[in-house]
């Protein structure tokens, strides 16, 4: 029999806001611990839940990059479970009224029709603090620390439309570029500031009935998703076949083994209502008006970078992924003649010399305008493309134009005919057997000795002219 | 210093305050420094780390916090309290006594006393250790109306750091309210007497006496779901109860367990071994309802919307709804289980359900050597001219207190 999977997600993000959801703390968990505390985030007797304004914002903010319809109004519950990462005893979540309903994501998955994968619904909910297990001696001990209780989150829950890992990965993607596009949160599942749950079932295909399902946690990145739910699906295919039951139970992804374990579950109940933190009330005027500062979205930028600028559509996507990266291109692309010849220079050059810096454009000295005067110094000759690309590194940590590191660094490209025939002459009497080689007629030494001359250049000659040079003189 | 009355106090017994009003309050009220354990085991080691917002009005307007009385597990019931006592012994001119069914209601009742409970959401309920979060409220006893009145002025004031108050204007307490050129009109609900004693009829009549006396118009209003009151507070405040008090752990900073084998099994051990019998029973059948029954709760709370609007609308005709504050079916100070606690504060719930002010009179509402107290129930956020109107029945007539 054929199965297919049923797939449902449960993202928790972590919003970027300067403070903690309930209280004036800084929300800036990887601090020493416990020292972004107060009596609100302790839960200590007394102490009342203050709903932070800017996190609402940004809650709704990217709910809307999501294609959620914010509900007018939405209310706290408190949400019932023991763990000692929750010492009050409860979570305060929307669990009956949340924040956002009915969003969705048209996810290209590499076909001819995007997949239209629906969200049920994104909520508002408070982080529990941070257990951390170590010994004292030889004693085992469990110590809390209270820096992420309190921080804010949304969690993004999404229909059981997904069908593959493939899609789960892809869904997670755009959804992770969209709230990156409003600035609400980094979306990195790597330091935690997203975390993915996975609910998986089976059912014959053609089916359309839910089966019970298991939750898979603990993946720490987009391709972890992928990993555990594949092996989740060949799990339980595997026990659909042996005839073994599927028992509803949540299981741990382990990235080493590449399988998932059963893990303890947490006790919980029900959600009671929280009188403490009143109703959040959202009215039409204030609701268009963040809309209106919506920032474009990633897929309707790439349509248009394709369109006004002449992009190939990967190139596009490539470009418009983050924010930062796309409004420094557009920045350029209005005022430089070339704007793909641009684009590609960002997509080979720019963005794997951030990658290797772990850093994004905005974080640099790197500015358009200087980009774009590299771009130039290019056009006119004045320096080659290896040295545009040693003078491009320089200006990502360097607050200097490119003339100026150009000149500091000898980069400027060498034209002199003289001075280049000079060290043709040299590298041409120094390989006679491959000289003999090309007049022999195996074009493919050309490569070579163009090599050695622009090495005895020190990568500043003129390539077009060098070659010239050489082409001449191999034909004398 | 300790003493029967008060639990901690850093004043001398002798301490001379002068002029300025002496407060006592409850170990479930902030005072920074001072033991906070709220009458629980669970957090019997907590002391305040600062004032609550109450404290902190009360001391800019000169008054003296006087002492921490005793008082009953986390303030429900008045089993060992001894607020009004702090009152009645001239400890205190006022004390304040957290509100969930009537508590300070009822304890100025039993103690021939005035008491008083604000509207809910009129007073900031930051650095108070509740337990029911909908309808805990700070409640005062006094022996005069005029000192309730001062202790109001002071703390019904906004408070940045409790959004859940009233989101209107607050109720002005400086502003003249009384009643000199109209009369009162108290209302009484239809067949209110026919669950009363004899002995509580009779106290009742000469209430109602003492109120036409005095000049008010008595009307006869229908509530026809009054019954219910005792039933949706119970389900409503148990379940609230039971979600909340998993803050009071007990393992950070109150008793925790000495031995367990792992930790779930100390937190289990810890509650079960820092709660007394009474706040057990009301945990665990706010529990029963949240876990077993939760579509029962769904129907509570929409049967308190619908109380409250049969009230509001009853009230909308009215200076005041009338009724006894306390029976003597339970004693209110001796109730030890739940049911006995609820049907000793039978008849003060309903405005604790409602969120809506009440006040407590004595000396109106007696019958030989007894007083089961006049209460009257106010609109919301008019909880000054439901004061003025106490004010004036204790001018017009012998309430015991000390006009």
């Amino acid at each position: 029999m054929t199965y297919e999977a049923v797939i449902g997600l449960e993202i928790h993000v972590e919003l970027n806001t300067p403070t903690k959801l309930f209280c004036d703390c800084p929300n800036d968990p990887g601090n020493a611990p416990n020292t972004h505390i107060c009596p609100t985030c302790l839960w200590l007797p007394g102490a009342l839940p203050r709903l932070s304004r800017t996190v609402v914002e940004k809650a709704v903010t990217a709910c809307l990059a999501l294609n959620c319809t914010i509900q007018n109004r939405s209310a706290f519950d408190q949400k019932v479970y023991y763990y000692p990462d929750l010492p009050k005893g409860y979570q305060l979540s929307q669990h009956h009224h949340p924040l956002a309903r009915n969003g969705s994501l048209d996810v290209d998955t590499g076909n001819s029709v995007p997949r239209h994968l629906r969200i049920h619904h994104i909520h508002l909910e408070e982080d529990v603090a941070k257990l951390i297990h170590d010994t004292e001696g030889c004693t085992p001990v469990s110590l809390v620390d209270f820096n992420r209780a309190g921080v804010p989150l949304i969690e993004v829950v999404t229909e059981p439309d997904i069908r593959t890992p493939d899609e789960a990965m892809a869904f997670l993607k755009l959804l992770r570029t969209r709230i990156r596009y409003t600035g609400a949160s980094e979306c990195s599942l790597e330091k935690g500031s997203m975390r993915v749950d996975a609910n998986i079932s089976i059912r014959p295909q053609g089916s359309t009935a839910f089966n019970t399902k298991v939750e898979v946690k603990n993946m720490n990145s987009i391709q972890h998703v992928g990993d555990a739910v594949a092996h989740e699906i060949q799990r339980q295919t595997a026990c659909m076949e042996k005839g073994d039951p599927i028992v509803l139970h949540t299981r741990l992804w382990d990235p080493d083994k590449q399988v998932t374990t059963p893990m303890r579950e947490k006790f919980a109940g029900p959600c009671v209502p929280d009188p403490s933190v009143p109703p959040i009330q959202v009215d039409d005027a204030w609701l268009a008006q963040k809309k209106a500062a919506l920032p474009e979205m990633p897929d309707r930028r790439r349509e248009r970078f394709v369109t006004d600028y002449g992009l190939a559509r990967d190139e596009a996507g490539a470009i418009s992924r983050e924010r930062d990266l796309a409004e420094f291109f557009e920045t350029i692309a209005k005022r430089y003649t070339h704007p793909r010849k641009a684009a590609n220079w960002i997509i080979s050059q720019l963005v794997p010399a951030l990658r290797d810096q772990d850093r994004v454009v905005s974080q640099v000295f790197l500015t358009p305008e200087r980009f774009m005067a590299l771009l130039t110094l290019v056009d006119t000759e004045e320096i080659n493309a290896a040295a545009a690309k040693a003078v491009l590194v320089q200006m990502l940590s360097t607050d200097q134009p490119p003339e100026t590191i150009v000149d500091t660094h000898g980069f400027r490209q060498v034209s002199d005919t003289g001075a280049l025939e000079k060290i043709v002459e040299t590298v041409l009497t120094g390989h006679p057997s491959d000289v003999e080689d090309y007049r022999a007629g195996n074009p493919k030494v050309m490569g070579f000795l163009m090599g050695r001359a622009m090495k005895a250049a020190r990568g500043k000659a003129n390539p077009k002219l060098m070659k010239e040079i050489l082409t001449r003189k191999l034909s004398q | 210093m300790d003493s029967s009355v008060f639990s901690f106090t850093p004043l001398p017994a002798d301490f001379d305050a002068a002029d300025a009003l002496r407060i006592a309050v409850q170990p479930g009220m902030s005072c920074r420094g001072w033991p906070a354990g709220a009458g629980t085991t669970a957090l019997e080691n907590f002391t305040a780390l600062e004032d609550a917002f109450v404290i902190q009005q009360l001391k800019q307007t000169g008054m003296v916090i006087a002492g921490a009385t005793r008082m009953s597990e986390l303030g429900l019931g008045l089993t060992r309290d001894t607020g009004a006592l702090a009152v009645t012994d001239g400890r205190a001119d006022a004390a304040l006594i957290i509100d969930y069914l009537g508590e300070a209601r009822a304890a100025g009742a039993k103690a021939r006393i005035f008491g008083f409970k604000p509207s809910w959401g009129s007073v900031s309920r930051q650095g108070l250790t509740g337990l029911v979060p909908s309808m805990e409220c700070w409640g005062i006893t006094g022996r005069r109306i005029l000192d309730i009145q001062q202790v109001m002025t002071a703390i019904c004031a906004p408070d940045d750091h409790d959004f859940s108050m009233h989101p209107g204007p607050l109720p002005d307490f400086t502003e003249s309210h009384q009643f000199q050129d109209r009369a009162p009109v108290i209302g009484v609900a239809d067949g209110y007497d026919a669950s009363l004693t004899p002995e509580e009829i009779r106290a009742w009549k000469s209430g109602l006496a003492a109120l036409e006396t005095a000049g008010c118009r008595i009307t006869r209003i229908s509530l026809p779901d009054a019954a219910l009151f005792s039933l949706a507070h119970h389900i409503i405040a148990s379940v609230e109860a039971s979600s909340s008090a998993g803050r009071y752990d007990g393992v950070r900073y109150g008793h925790r367990t000495s031995a367990s084998d792992n930790w779930n099994e100390m937190y289990l051990k810890t509650r079960g071994e820092s709660f007394g019998t009474l706040i057990k029973s009301f945990l665990f059948q706010g529990a029963y309802f949240q876990f077993q029954q939760y579509a029962t709760f769904e129907q509570a709370c929409r049967l308190r919307g619908l109380l409250m609007d049969q009230t509001l609308a009853t009230l909308s005709e009215l200076d005041g709804l009338a009724g006894l504050t306390i029976t003597d079916k339970a004693d209110p100070v001796a109730a030890q289980t739940i049911d006995h606690t609820y049907q000793a504060f039978g008849f003060t719930l309903p405005a604790s359900l409602t969120g809506l002010p009440a006040v407590q009179i004595p000396g109106l509402a007696c019958h030989g050597s007894k007083d089961f107290g006049l209460h009257i129930t106010g609109k919301p956020f008019k909880d000054p001219d439901l004061l003025a109107l106490a004010r004036f029945l204790e001018n017009m007539g012998n309430t015991g207190g000390t006009p």
